[in-house]
């Protein structure tokens, strides 16, 4: 090799490595600003255009000293969990919820965002339980960046041939899922297929709704051991509900969401049962297009107990951002993140993506009258899930709230579902695997609910 | 009687030149093979050490703070009834893949064998499903067999196997060994056309039938090909992740966890690296036993 050609050699190795380290790490300048990086789940091309056209070309717009990159990839928790542990990946972390934020926070390897939330405000306007979810000894480091509630998708054409009305209780709704059964169809759908904590929703709904969101609260307050009465009662409860065949009847893991709200849309089922998340999917199926947007209807999962409240909400979020704590920019990672805990972010990306921006906020000053499509009905949802919360009548979501290890012992409820475990056992497991977390400070503070 | 033995300036003189050349020669060597060697160390021996030191502590997988815990992860994953249930799985897996796939592919291998004429296009077209990844096979499965609509099963109305507690560990290893009984139909057909042609026509001569020339020729010939593939396939029985991680997640209720997607729940679910590495641990010393094994046997060949 030449001399010169060893020196065109060298220039093109340090080249590559120079624009590959600019992807690693957040923090590069372009044209005077600082570059900020934000990985994303991989969303389907029209919503990542929404994001796009809101976020991106909104914050890049509104100062002049950031420019933000926003990465799309169906493997984020994965990378973003590699990255953090090797002191690298975006300045903004996008993560599963405040309980993946934990594990990061005690590990020094997220930003202390209390300064920020000062700064800005965010105490004062973001619903007190997720902003106390993302706090840790007292210092906040993560904020959701939408909640949700598992509530009931229905058809109401499914509903006009089965000659029922929307159901107002939780017997009523027991009674179409039966006739809709011997109609010929599925009671509900809904699957776990490619994604085994979706379970986590249903044990969520059960818990929350059975043994109440106080008894939640007080077992993650370690006062009351998990193994106590009522909740094993909850836990037995979602046992009958799916051995009945109303989660999905036995097709339950072998289908998806995106697959549940399709047969929804083909009538093969009355009723979709999960988060208000899957309003995203249903815009897939449900459209002016295909003039059924009408069709669809969302109402909150009727309240099981009869001691708690109606409408009873069963809590959690979408996803959490933080500030990566080897950010050279976290000013402006804070500044995206206060640009997405906005009234006017959340109106203009629920316009065409509903079902995963329902800010925090304690006033979402959105009008579904604004609204057209599925916006409209999931707008009106999360108002009311918000009312909801600041009344204190909800459970928790076991994802959102729970410890790791603790959620992914909750993962295998299916076990007690097909009789392979029993409650009894389930919640014994539970309890030890809690008890160990616990003890590492890695249950997450939480406001106690009035019920 | 003393003898005495001199040495000639000239021959102390090419002594000390084939000295200095073996110095030079070992000293090449070791520049040669250093970069393997380097590489052995970062890739395997390193990550191997981590490992297994890794295993007798409580690391979260983030950071560097963790303690020493002793045996407690080993204590507590036998103690698991999942880990009893993944170690049974991969058994299970272990004799389906020990079996079916190498009937199969030492069957097509014989029938190919007699078929001079469009011989490589069968081949390109059972290495097909091999040379495609994981994923597409099994979305392929996923959406066009195991679908309980629009699928094969949704249009006889029978539940696929992949949702059922019975058969999930089945409707996996199905497409994991479609996709690897092609590639052992190549080089079991491979194998045999090595077999030399004389010992082949004298069989026949002789009056062997078919079955009687694959019995007494053919498969004495391949032996070593059958043990190695067959020791490789206890390896990877220890190791199977991807197919069942893609069809069932080690679901429902764990009927198709192997200690592969148990393992990972562990590492990327619970935070748990500790219990990680310790189940990799378990997984490797089945992988070691099937090496030592292969290695006995092939110097007991050699020996005879």
């Amino acid at each position: 090799m030449t001399r010169k050609r060893s020196i065109t050699a060298a220039i093109s190795i340090a080249a590559a490595v120079a624009i590959t380290m600019a992807g690693c790490v957040g923090g590069s300048s372009s044209g005077g600003r600082q570059t900020l990086q934000l990985w994303f789940w991989g969303a389907p091309p029209q919503q990542q255009e929404t994001m796009q056209k809101v976020l991106v070309d909104g914050f890049n717009a509104s100062q002049s000293r950031y420019t933000l990159q926003v990465t799309f990839n169906n493997a984020v928790d994965k990378n973003v969990q590699v990255a953090l542990s090797a002191g690298k990946g975006p300045d903004i972390v996008y993560g599963s919820g405040p309980a993946f934020s934990a594990q990061y926070a005690v590990q020094d390897k997220l930003a202390d965002m209390t300064a920020y939330a000062k700064k800005y405000g965010w105490e004062d306007r973001i619903l007190t339980p997720m902003y106390q979810s993302g706090t840790v000894d007292g210092k906040l480091y993560s904020l959701p960046n939408s909640i949700e509630d598992i509530g009931v998708f229905y058809n109401t054409r499914v509903l006009e041939k089965l000659g029922v009305a929307v159901p107002q209780t939780y017997s009523e709704f027991i009674t179409v899922m039966d006739k809709a059964a011997a109609a010929g169809l599925y009671p509900s759908v809904t699957g776990n297929q490619g994604w085994k904590p979706v379970n986590q929703n249903y044990i969520s709904l059960f818990l929350s709704h059975v043994a109440g969101g106080k008894t939640m609260y007080d077992a993650l307050q370690g006062k009351i051991p998990w193994t106590d009465p009522r909740i094993e009662k909850a836990v037995r409860a979602s046992a009958d509900f799916y051995q009945k065949g109303y989660l999905g009847g036995k097709d339950y893991s072998t289908l998806n969401f995106d697959q549940s709200m399709q047969l929804l849309s083909q009538q093969k089922s009355p009723f979709f049962i999960g988060p208000s998340l899957a309003f995203q999917f249903a815009s897939n199926y449900f459209n002016d297009k295909a003039g059924n947007t009408a069709d669809l209807g969302y109402m909150t999962f009727p309240t099981v107990s009869p001691t708690l409240p109606t409408p009873y909400y069963t809590l959690g979020t979408t996803a959490s951002l933080s500030i990566n704590a080897a950010s050279k920019d976290k000013d402006g990672a804070a500044e995206v993140i206060d640009y997405m805990m906005t009234s006017s972010f959340a109106q203009e990306m629920n316009k065409t993506w509903p079902g995963y921006w329902a800010v925090p906020l304690k006033n979402f000053d959105l009008k579904s009258a604004d609204y057209t499509g599925l916006s409209k009905p999931f707008v009106d949802s999360i108002k009311s899930t918000i009312k909801g919360v600041n009344d204190g009548n909800y459970g928790f979501f076991v994802g959102t709230f729970f410890p790791p290890a603790t959620a992914t012992a909750f993962t295998d409820i299916d076990s007690v579902w097909l009789g392979t475990v029993t409650a009894s056992t389930f919640l014994q497991n539970i309890e030890k695997t809690f008890k160990e977390e616990q003890a590492k400070g890695l249950v997450p503070p939480l406001p106690e609910p009035a019920n | 009687m003393v003898t005495t033995v001199s040495v000639s300036p000239a021959h102390r003189i090419a002594s000390g030149r084939r000295a200095s050349y073996l110095r030079r020669k070992s000293a090449l060597n070791c520049v040669l093979v250093a970069p393997a060697l380097l590489l052995s160390i970062i890739v395997v021996v390193i990550p191997g050490a981590l490992t297994l030191l890794l295993a007798f502590t409580n690391w979260s997988g983030i950071g560097f703070n963790f303690q020493f815990v002793g045996i407690d992860n080993f204590e507590k994953i036998l103690a698991d009834p999942v880990f009893a249930t993944s170690l049974r799985n991969n058994i299970t897996w272990l004799v389906l893949f020990l079996t079916l796939p190498a009937i199969i592919g030492l069957l097509t291998a014989a029938l190919l064998l007699g078929r001079k004429k469009m011989r490589t296009f069968y081949q390109v077209i059972y290495l097909m499903p091999y040379v495609l990844a994981p994923v597409v096979n099994a979305l392929i499965w996923q959406t066009v067999i195991y679908n309980p609509h629009g699928g094969v099963f949704g249009l006889f109305g029978i539940q696929p196997p992949s949702g059922s507690a019975a058969t999930s560990l089945y409707a996996a290893a199905a497409v994991d060994m479609w996709h690897y009984w092609g590639f052992l139909t190549v080089v079991y057909l491979g194998a045999m056309r090595q077999t030399p042609g004389d010992q082949v026509e004298a069989a026949i001569v002789d009056g062997a039938n078919g079955w009687q020339v694959f019995r007494n020729i053919y498969l004495p010939s391949i032996r070593p090909t059958l043990l190695l593939m067959g020791v490789m396939a206890v390896i990877f029985s220890f190791l199977a992740f991807d197919y069942i991680y893609l069809l069932t997640q080690g679901g429902p209720a764990h009927s198709s966890e192997v200690m592969g997607t148990y393992a990972y729940a562990f590492a990327f679910s619970s935070f748990e690296f500790g219990k990680a590495a310790a189940v990799g641990i378990i997984m490797s010393f089945f992988g070691l036993i099937a090496s030592v094994l292969y290695t006995w046997i092939s110097r007991r060949d050699v020996t005879k």
